[in-house]
């Protein structure tokens, strides 16, 4: 106790993965914390080099550039996250798939004005998706076919979370909190002893709080139809595609999940997106934690979060 | 009887001395300044005449605050200011304030999960904007002004009239308010809730001699709606508010040491209960090379608000009935000690720093009877400020 | 509450813009000094908003000088 009382807060923003994400880390002094927080930030900047899309140089493209080629070799890290995927896939009964990135070729959420695509174009992507084809070990990886595509945005943000967080422990911090665009890892508590409070973000009203949540040691993330889609004839069509019809789902708001680890409260958050009217038997059966908004507003959970003081 | 002064000769930005006097025109402008009421929208634009300069200022403020072995709170605030000259009969001005963790309202979360990423921090952004139209010795002011806040919102709209007597000596100014607030707490305590506050405003500006002056106005204040604090446990105030401020302001130019004392008396009473006294003093020195260096001392002492409660926790009291454990509004005296070095630059530049640090103590709360139970608060803010004349 | 004082606080005022015996109400050509900055109640605007902001949000009382310039959420 007489250490967390000598400790202050420190706080950084930094900028990744086209979002703004924060980190509090609770330490005795600023050199402690910078440096932890340095160790932590460059590891999330390395794991977004890693894998995104946009860059060259990332294991993301050489893979993708060799589709329908050779097998390119990918070290422990990428088959640990091809193995995470792979049980993602199977979980979500196919919803889920590490290939379905292809389809945001249809799914144009830039466009002005929207276009929804046609069951002619869904159809010809829907052959270049599928994760069952991909050929993978623990040393090499091959798309079978010219066109696939890899994409690791659906698990590469927690998965930096959580990295960000075992880094800040390594470096000796015991109370922090990580917070990537949204999806939040804690380590321990608040220096006071009390829970860390993590508010849910009201999926229509930005900045509103629809639920709070406390979390030791734990992880908070939300998935929902709010971050990307466009809308036409007053339906709303969000980025969450169901890789087996290649259409978006519509059956949620939101959905956050309270887990012990960034990777899989989020995994879980987007698989019960994906489940639509499922979600709730499929999180049951996880036993996870979690809050659902329907789209008509109505809330389905079992998390223990508060609204108020009581 | 003075012999006619150069035209330039008060002017910081070093007016040559040699410029014609046209004293008519130009010192019913400048008087004008003199006689003009203060404020929070305060105007550069005088009583009678429009302004003849445009003014754009920025200001950048570093504020901390901390009590014995407790948090700090830090607030950063840049803000903007202009003031417009449009033709000879109107004026428009405005500034923008943007905080970053504004003061007393706590983050209650720590941090927001959504999927858009939406950060936690607190920010205020506000503004301000009036028009002043000036006709014959009158000067008529609309304005409004806003501040935004994730939980509370702010929107008001005011009205104010001014008049000089015949020889500019005396000022009158009549002003109006009406302002809405919207507070939708982070935790959900509340929900939608609302208040309307309407003011009123009498005051009046007199030059005593050639070289002093006084202004004194009254403030009627009188507000409805919700006035607790969601984030304070079981915080309840009553939803009515009726303040009573009485502000006298005397300026006072010294030539022998060519500085200016200024002296403020402010009384305020109110049905919460937290009647406070209010004086300040300022001594501003005119230095060498356009510098100017000015002191200013405040004592502030402020009775408990009825429904105020010492720590710990009341036993027996009823709950919905008034009750609170904000420090804010405990009895306690506080002082602030600060200090401001300007500098005038040719062109009409002005730039200057300040510091300033204050304290509030139970102590010192004038004629005793302070709250029992609290720590000392303090708090020191840093002013860096730019401003150029056109 | 208000009403006594403010009565006498008016005709205080009023007394003293009727110009008694204390009051040397200068001619237009000695005004100089007047026109001062440091003689006038507003020559500062924002570092006024940026203080009373900072005692409007750490002292229980707020109000006098002018009105309309609205709220914020530190009461």
């Amino acid at each position: 106790m007489p250490a967390a009382a000598m400790a202050e807060a420190y706080r950084y923003t930094f900028a990744a993965m086209a979002s703004r994400h924060e980190l509090h880390a609770w330490a005795p002094d600023r050199a402690q914390a910078d440096a932890a927080a340095r160790a932590a930030i460059a590891d999330v900047l390395r794991i977004e080099a890693k894998y995104t899309r946009y860059r060259d140089t990332s294991v993301t493209s050489a893979i993708n550039r060799n589709a329908g080629g050779d097998e390119v070799a990918i070290d422990a890290e990428t088959v640990a996250l091809l193995r995470y995927a792979d049980r993602c896939h199977a979980l979500s009964e196919g919803r889920f798939d590490l290939t379905s990135g292809v389809l945001r070729q249809a799914w144009d959420f830039k466009r002005r004005p929207p276009r929804l695509p046609t069951d002619v174009e869904i159809a010809a992507l829907l052959e270049r998706v599928g994760w069952p084809r991909v050929e993978w070990d623990e040393h090499s990886i091959r798309l079978p076919r010219a066109g696939m595509e890899l994409d690791f945005g659906g698990i590469g943000k927690e998965y930096a979370a959580d990295r960000a967080a075992a880094i800040l422990r390594e470096h000796g911090i015991v109370h922090a909190l990580v917070n990537l665009a949204g999806d939040v890892r804690v380590i321990g508590t608040r220096p006071d002893g009390r829970p860390w409070r993590v508010g849910i973000q009201h999926p229509r009203e930005p900045a509103s709080v629809v639920a709070t949540v406390e979390v030791i040691d734990g992880a908070v993330a939300t998935s929902g139809d709010y971050e990307r889609y466009f809308e036409v004839d007053g339906r709303r069509y969000c980025h969450l595609l169901d890789a087996r019809t290649g259409r978006p789902v519509a059956h949620w708001q939101s959905v956050s999940v309270v887990a012990d680890l960034a990777t899989l409260a989020g995994s879980y958050a987007t698989l019960a997106m994906l489940f639509a009217a499922d979600a709730p038997t499929f999180l049951a059966g996880q036993g996870a934690h979690y809050l659902a908004i329907a789209t008509d507003g109505t809330m389905a959970g079992n998390m223990p979060f508060s609204r108020g003081t009581s | 009887m003075r012999l006619p002064l150069k035209a330039g000769a008060a002017a910081p930005d070093g007016e040559a001395a040699t410029d014609p006097p046209r004293i008519s025109e130009r010192s019913a402008a400048l008087i004008a300044a003199a006689l003009a009421l203060p404020g929070i929208l305060p105007s550069h634009a005088h009583a009678q005449t429009a302004p003849d300069e445009g003014v754009v200022a920025l200001r950048y403020l570093d504020y901390r605050d901390w009590q014995p072995g407790a948090r700090r709170m830090t607030v950063r605030n840049p803000s903007l200011y202009a003031l417009v000259p449009l033709g000879s009969s109107f004026a428009v001005e405005g500034s923008v304030i943007y905080d970053a963790m504004s003061g007393a309202s706590p983050l209650y979360h720590d941090t927001l999960s959504g999927a858009s990423g939406l950060g936690v921090t607190d920010y205020r952004t506000a503004g301000d904007a009036r028009l002043t139209k000036y006709i014959d010795g009158n000067a008529l002011a609309f304005g409004v002004a806003g501040s935004y806040e994730r939980d509370y919102k702010s929107r008001a709209a005011s009205f104010e009239w001014r008049r000089a007597s015949a020889d500019r000596n005396t000022t009158f100014a009549v002003g109006v308010a009406a302002t809405r607030d919207s507070i939708d707490s982070a935790n959900g305590v509340a929900r939608n809730q609302h208040r309307e506050t309407y003011d009123f405003l009498l005051g009046v500006t007199q030059v005593l001699s050639s070289d002093s002056l006084v202004e004194s106005s009254l403030t009627w204040s009188d507000g409805r709606g919700y006035y607790s604090d969601p984030y304070k446990l079981l915080d309840t105030r009553p939803d009515r508010r009726r303040i009573f401020a009485w502000l006298t302001r005397y300026n006072r130019y010294l030539p022998g040491p060519d500085a200016t004392l200024r002296v403020a008396y402010r009384y305020l009473d109110d049905s919460f209960g937290d009647r406070s006294h209010m004086v300040e003093a300022s001594w501003v020195q005119t230095l060498p090379r356009g510098f100017t260096l000015t002191p200013t001392l405040r004592y502030y002492t402020q009775g408990a608000a009825n429904f105020y409660r010492d720590p710990p926790f009341p036993e027996g009291s009823v709950q919905g009935e008034p009750y609170t454990a904000d420090t804010r509004l405990s009895a306690y005296g506080a002082i602030t000690a600060g200090m401001r070095l300007a500098k005038s630059f040719p062109g009409g530049v002005t730039a200057d720093v300040a510091f300033t640090f204050y304290r509030q103590r139970a102590g010192w709360r004038a004629g005793g009877g302070g709250s029992s139970g609290l720590l000392e608060f303090s708090a020191r803010w840093i002013e860096f400020g730019l401003e150029k004349r056109f | 509450m208000a009403f006594p004082l403010g009565i006498l606080a008016i005709l205080g005022v009023a007394s003293v813009a009727a110009g008694c015996a204390t009051v040397d109400p200068p001619k237009p050509w000695e005004k100089g000094d007047l026109a001062r900055p440091s003689m006038r109640f507003d020559a500062e605007p924002l570092a006024a908003r940026a203080t009373t902001h900072v005692y409007q949000s750490k002292e229980g009382a707020a109000g006098g000088g002018a009105v309309g310039g609205g709220g914020c959420g530190c009461n």
